[in-house]
């Protein structure tokens, strides 16, 4: 990708950006925006002063929009990330053109009012032409749907991008990985299509073993990961105890993955951030897609309205395993899991953008014991219900607006050749409830935090400055008791409240150079805690499509859970970092290079993450006090990974992933291996187009994760008070496992080849796509965890497996 | 939850033995006449445990314990004194309590927030050290009078003093299935009739008709209220809180603050329920063991395909050749006029003497006793 023309029009300078390979302005133009204001300086968008900014006249306009495609074997229309989007006609210097994002949202700014021709392509589609008119200080909303067209591949070549090509060109992208919808579509799936299990194959990310879906990112821990849903936090994003996250596929536009040196607007976590974008459907009417497996139903209905203005879309699923079982036997494990999802986008007057989403999950694990079917036992006529049920909510509003370019009003400094201003409000909330006994023993967990948070970005020439805020406020609770007995086993509430203000500046220095440099000033009430966290990130353009990278940064966490990092987990308890528990902390080093490929890329990024400061659960902690619900430690975590991307010609696209990395903690002396201390991972994810099926796979090859091995067990004695004596012949021996030198032993390799296929028929503008994966196609005996027998004098060790062969057989129909 | 997930089980394989702890367990508590602590191996593979009928007065070897026997167990006392433990094993002559070591120390004379050390020696030369304090507060050594309890209507409102030195209080409730316990820092508690168990996976009532249930409520040492709160994590080994050096285990106090018996009732409005009189003829009267029966509908069934759970007490002929107790715990089923009773050999339903099957012929029970022979009847009292 060549460097664009560069051309100055007398005056204030405006970038429509996405073009040149170091984020160079493509175009400049003499603009004035009064009319995006009209509406806009009325309106409190972001409460970061608007008022200080004013607009000058000039007769433009903006063009917005969407680029979606239907999925190969999908019916639900798929963001394209990385088409371009080309504007003729309007009496410009250069021919303007961008590039999607990854929700395939695109925007052109300034663009002279009056026709203008907009054109489309992306590789692997049909080019698309759209005649508009562009009104004065107004937005003119395109939304294109593309059609695969195999036969014009070779002509589109040219233009194509990569998902991440132009992160690669504007932003040093230290540690990012950026995946469409359409580049998830056909990897083979465990059950149900999901996101996260992808993530999870990515480099740098390490799985800990088939039944988690948690996150182990360069030698962090899993609760170490910041995940957003279009910017909103999901505080648990898992169901069924990690086995599937909360996303549904249907749901999801593309991912973001930032695995160290993140970004200044980023914070909160030692290890990563995985922001997850809503997919959103520009066709006019109600469309519907419908997904049905083995395992769930999942559906979605969506379309536009308002002319165009707004999006909308409505999405559920819900297991059925329990029913299923229900016909069949009277034997059933009384569990589901449901997920509903909204989300909303409307451009209001003024050229405001309104987005909104609404997530609802929860799993439910129920169960009358009286209802069961008998066993061993005569009846079970004497059981008693329990409930348990854990689950998130979600609901966000983001307003944004885009006020082209603006001075202050004291000094008339250009701000830049464009300004957007974001506000964002929101409430996420994980609760968790267990009832044992109508009454007789529960225990329930919430977080629910308010946030309120703010952007103001300017983009220029040299500069893309942004200047944020966050404000958010927490209510935690965390309490065990009884209320038949009236006992409380304890009770912990916590309402902190943070504030954080980033700044961040990603500077052209020169063709050669980009350099992107912030700062994090956060403070926690609660602990009395302040801290600043410099980033900075730098890129060097070694050609057009070689560079080399460095980062650094540090990185806090502040709120902990008190799951543990064993191998597997039900759901994060998460409280705050208080008067007791310290505020984690950590220092990303990153070095890289990265080559841009006509048909992919390769990735090699070195790293280096040292924790002055990890806290550790403590499985001994005394409920009934504080302070000692953590351990601190001190860690050392480094490696390197490698990531090659292709996308052929043919349609075929994948990547291939490697891993190499070596962690540490350290505490009062002693060190070990924490438990997701992989030394090797390689995923290699392809998927193949073959004529009207698509052909997917993925073969995983890692090293084995240390685990301490059992060395012993004893058996706990009870004393009886009613008879003052030792044992009461209690039928339940209570046998303790005694642990030796913790993960002082690793698990064998594991290896696994997976495999999906899925054909799509077409009649009258409906798809249907059943599809087959297999999971774990030659049945490799990959040990999940070992189990030991000393009560004999022939002590034994069982291994119990990761996934056998799994099928999973469902069908995609979209209307 | 894995099994559903398809996980199986593979490659069981022989490992080495490994180095086996000692492991202790002992409690200095206020009521008992003598002190015990328990001294045994921890299970490292070479020993096959074996699990004979469990005996209240060999409590290591008959709960499938590796006892350690010789060992020179002594106790320091806040005055300095030291005392040394005598092993049951030896003393009992018969070949019993091997690794029970017993201090004959009255709990009455215990030094309150006194702190006493243990230690134990082996043969083997090993040493396990370990303290503790007993707590404050009145010790109650015998149970308040018995009070009929009725399940569906009564809640046992228990309150005591709060004790000095007392980490947590431990409130203990026999249930013919296993105790329920829990620890509170409360000094009420409150247990109403309806009740569950969440000590056990069925989650039963915790009081059960027709059975005498015991309650105690005892201030306890840190050392114990951490060892019985904790427990190790099965896949990696750790979470036990244990308290002793060189060792496994815990040595701790307990000072008994109430004892209450309950006798549990509920209304016996169903069919089958009510007090029930041995009849029948002469020798069938003479040769069988039992007097009365008092039955209650423990639970009723939630499901049509399984019968109802019973529950109740009997009472017994106790002669000489037949001892024990007079009245002793039954449970059962009762569906579509067939009935199962289990009758206890005590109040434990982990030992069944003797099961009769039969049916329900109008207000009586005709049955007959599986392992003795022989037929009963026995009619309900109106």
């Amino acid at each position: 990708m060549g460097r664009a023309p560069r051309a100055a029009v007398a005056g204030a300078l405006t970038v429509l950006r996405g073009g040149g390979y170091h984020g160079a302005p493509i175009l400049t133009a003499t603009v004035t925006l009064r009319a995006s204001l009209k509406h806009g300086a009325r309106i409190a968008l972001l409460g970061l002063a608007p008022a200080l900014l004013q607009a000058q006249d000039a007769p433009v306009g903006f063009v917005s929009g969407q680029v979606t495609a239907r999925a190969d074997t999908a019916a639900a229309l798929v963001a394209v990330a990385g088409a371009t989007v080309a504007l003729s006609g309007t009496a410009l210097s250069g021919p303007p053109a961008v590039t999607t994002r990854a929700d395939g949202r695109f925007l052109v700014e300034a663009v002279r009012a009056g026709p203008v021709t907009v054109t489309v392509s992306a590789v692997g589609y049909r080019t698309v032409q759209r005649s508009i008119r562009v009104r004065p200080g107004d937005t003119t909303r395109v939304s294109v749907v593309l059609r695969s067209e195999a036969q014009v591949l070779d002509a589109m070549r040219a233009d194509a991008r990569a998902v991440d090509a132009e992160s690669f060109q504007a932003r040093p992208s230290v540690g990012t990985i950026s995946l469409g919808a359409a580049a998830m579509a056909g990897v083979p799936n465990v059950g149900e299509p999901d996101v996260v299990r992808v993530v999870q194959l990515l480099p740098g990310v390490i799985a800990r073993n088939d039944f988690n879906t948690g996150l182990n990112v360069r030698g962090g821990e899993s609760d170490q990961n910041l995940v957003l849903l279009d910017g909103y936090p999901v505080h648990n994003p898992f169901h069924l105890g990690g086995l599937f996250s909360t996303f549904m596929d249907a749901t999801v536009g593309g991912i973001e993955l930032v695995t160290a040196a993140f970004p200044s607007r980023y914070g909160g976590r030692l290890s990563s951030v995985l922001e997850v974008q809503s997919a959103d459907d520009p066709r006019p009417g109600v469309h519907t897609t419908a997904d049905v497996s083995a395992l769930a139903t999942s559906a979605r209905l969506s379309g536009a309205f308002g002319g165009g203005r707004g999006t909308w879309s409505v999405a559920g699923r819900r297991t059925y395993a329990d029913a299923l079982q229900s016909i069949f036997t009277d034997n059933v494990f009384p569990y589901h899991f449901r997920d509903l999802h909204a989300r909303a986008t409307y451009e209001l007057p003024g050229g405001i953008h309104l987005a909104a989403t609404a997530y609802e999950g929860k799993d439910v694990l129920d169960a009358n014991l009286a209802e069961f079917a008998s066993d061993s036992t005569p009846t079970k006529a004497a059981g008693g219900k329990w409930a348990y049920d854990w689950g998130n909510l979600v609901l966000g509003v983001t307003l944004s607006k885009n006020l082209g370019a603006v001075r202050t009003p004291l000094f008339a400094w250009a701000l830049g050749d464009s300004t957007t201003l974001e506000q964002r409000v929101s409430a996420s909330g994980f609760s968790t409830r267990l009832d044992l006994g109508e009454g007789a023993l529960t225990q329930r967990s919430e977080l629910h935090d308010v946030r309120f948070a703010g952007s103001i970005r300017t983009r220029g020439a040299a500069h893309d400055r942004s200047l944020g805020y966050e404000l958010a406020t927490y209510r935690i609770e965390y309490a065990s008791g009884s209320a038949q007995t009236g006992t409380t086993g304890f009770d912990l509430e916590q309402r902190p409240t943070s504030g954080v203000l980033w700044a961040d500046d990603v500077w052209r220095l020169s063709p050669r150079w980009l350099v992107e440099g912030g700062m994090r000033a956060e403070a926690l009430s609660g602990r009395d805690w302040a801290a600043l966290s410099p980033r900075l990130s730098v890129k060097y353009f070694l050609s057009p499509d070689v560079a080399l990278t460095v980062g650094a940064g540090r990185v806090t966490q502040w709120m902990q859970s008190l799951a543990g990092d064993g191998a597997y987990r039900y759901y994060d308890i998460w409280i705050a970092s208080d008067s007791f528990i310290p505020v984690a902390s950590a220092w990303h080093y990153v070095a890289g290079a990265e080559r841009r490929l006509d048909a992919g890329s390769v990735r090699l990024e070195g790293f280096v993450k040292k924790y002055d400061r990890v806290l550790e659960a403590n499985w001994s902690e005394d409920p009934g006090r504080r302070g000692d619900e953590f351990f601190q430690a001190t860690g050392l975590s480094y490696g390197l990974d490698l990531l090659a991307r292709w996308q052929s010609r043919s349609g075929a696209s994948g990547w291939l992933a490697y891993t190499y990395g070596l962690s540490t903690r350290t505490r009062d002396g002693v060190r070990w291996a924490p438990g997701q201390d992989r030394r090797h991972d390689v995923d290699v994810v392809g998927t193949w187009p073959v004529g009207r099926y698509k052909l997917g796979a993925h073969f995983g090859f890692a090293s084995g994760t240390p685990y301490t091995p059992i060395t012993g067990q004893i058996v706990r004695r009870v004393y009886d008070p009613s008879l003052d004596h030792w044992g009461t012949g209690d039928p339940r021996l209570l046998l303790e496992p005694l642990g030796g030198a913790r993960n002082s032993a690793r698990f064998p390799v594991s290896h696994r080849l997976d495999l999906d296929v899925s054909r799509t028929w077409t009649y009258r503008g409906a798809t249907v796509a059943p599809y087959l994966s297999i999971v774990n196609v030659y049945y490799a005996r990959n040990v999940f965890v070992y189990l030991y027998d000393y009560s004999t004098d022939r002590p034994t060790r069982r291994a119990i497996s990761q996934f056998p062969v799994l099928p999973s057989l469902g069908v995609r129909v979209g209307l | 939850m894995l099994a559903a997930l398809g996980a199986c089980e593979f490659d069981k394989v022989g490992i080495q033995p490994t180095e086996s702890q000692l492991a202790t367990h002992g409690v200095l508590s206020a009521t008992a006449p003598t002190q015990v602590v328990l001294v045994e191996r921890t299970r490292n593979g070479t020993v096959q445990s074996i699990a004979p009928p469990f005996d209240l007065e060999v409590p290591l070897v008959t709960d499938e314990g590796i006892a350690e026997t010789g060992a020179i167990v002594s106790l320091t006392t806040p005055s300095g004194a030291t005392l040394f433990a005598r092993e049951d094993y030896p003393a009992n002559g018969d070949g019993s309590g091997r690794g029970v070591y017993r201090f004959f120390l009255p709990g009455s004379t215990l030094d309150r927030n006194g702190t006493y050390k243990l230690s134990i020696l082996t043969s083997k030369g090993e040493r396990v050290n370990a303290e503790t304090a007993v707590p404050g507060g009145t010790a109650v050594f015998a149970p308040d009078p018995p009070r009929t309890f009725d399940r569906a209507a009564d809640a046992a409102s228990i309150e005591w003093p709060a004790a000095q030195g007392a980490r947590s209080y431990y409130v203990r409730i026999e249930t013919p299935f296993g105790p329920r316990a829990f620890f509170t820092d409360s000094t009420r508690v409150r247990l109403p009739g309806e009740l569950r168990n969440v000590d056990l996976k069925t989650l039963r009532h915790v009081f059960v008709p027709g059975f005498p249930q015991t309650v105690t409520v005892s201030a306890v040492d840190s050392n114990f209220y951490d060892w019985y709160r904790t427990h190790n994590d099965p896949l990696s080994g750790e979470g036990l809180a244990n308290r002793v050096t060189l060792g496994f285990g815990f040595f701790g106090s307990l000072v008994r603050l109430r004892f209450l018996e309950l006798d549990v009732v509920a209304p016996q409005t169903e069919p089958i329920a009510g007090k029930y009189r041995v009849v029948g003829p002469p020798d069938e009267l003479i040769a069988g063991p039992h007097l009365g029966l008092e039955l209650y509908v423990e639970s009723p069934s939630a499901r049509s395909d399984q019968p109802d759970a019973l529950s109740g007490r009997v009472h017994r002929k106790v002669t000489f050749s037949s001892p024990g107790c007079e009245f002793c715990g039954v449970l059962g089923t009762a569906q579509n006029g067939r009935v199962t009773l289990n009758f206890l050999r005590d109040w434990s339903a982990s030992d069944t003497a003797e099961v009769l099957t039969g049916e329900i012929r109008g207000d009586t029970i005709v049955g007959q006793y599986r392992t003795a022979g022989g037929f009963a009847h026995f009619v309900r009292e109106r």
